[in-house]
């Protein structure tokens, strides 16, 4: 799953570390998420989404991969 | 979202950590002492005792809280006990083997209860550690 966090974050002017206290979580998490080495829940993808004032599938995008 | 239930693992506080890591040294002057005190002591009897110490140390530091205790970090706890788990069986499988083209018998004294806990929670504290190590390393 590709996402679009990287971008978001820098519209927003915010760091990982200032992303992951939004959403209470670590900014290892959030890198990972980013790296795509790590899928998040819907919880936190939906959490993530709401800081961007986006749909989740605005910011989280299904690969090929995925249904593979 | 609550979803506690009987089934939530309570967690040690991170301070624990420290507590754990001196079960590791402890067994070895335990049995510097024990030799010294009783020169008859057997050495299987010996690594029990270190066997012993070190499962209960890696078994507080497999149930102590992370720092931050997200749900990445509980992904990779859960993965980390399938892991272990995976890899006790093989461990196992592969010392029985050892044993019987050795001594010609799967069994052995050495496969105690503590050598078990032992790897098992060595096996979840390397799977974990290795999860975090590699979330951690830059892209």
């Amino acid at each position: 799953m590709k996402n679009t966090i990287k971008i978001e974050r820098a519209r927003y002017n915010l760091t990982q570390q200032d992303l992951a206290d939004k959403v209470a979580v670590s900014r290892q998490t959030i890198n990972s998420i980013e790296a795509g080495k790590y899928v998040p829940s819907t919880v936190l993808a939906l959490k993530i989404a709401k800081v961007f004032e986006l749909p989740v599938e605005a910011v989280f995008q299904l690969e090929d991969l995925d249904f593979e | 979202m609550n979803n506690r239930s009987f089934l939530t693992v309570p967690l040690l506080p991170t301070a624990w950590k420290k507590f754990a890591f001196l079960f590791f040294p402890l067994p070895i002057l335990l049995v510097i002492g024990l030799a010294f005190s009783n020169p008859d002591t057997e050495p299987n009897e010996a690594a029990q005792i270190i066997y012993g110490f070190w499962a209960i140390g890696f078994g507080i530091l497999n149930l102590t809280r992370e720092k931050v205790e997200d749900e990445m970090i509980q992904s990779f706890r859960l993965q980390a006990f399938q892991t272990g788990f995976f890899w006790l069986i093989w461990g196992l499988g592969a010392l029985m083997l050892i044993n019987y083209l050795r001594f010609d018998r799967l069994t052995s004294e050495m496969f105690t209860a503590y050598l078990v806990l032992f790897l098992l929670n060595l096996y979840i504290y390397a799977a974990f550690q290795v999860q975090v190590y590699q979330s951690k390393k830059e892209n």
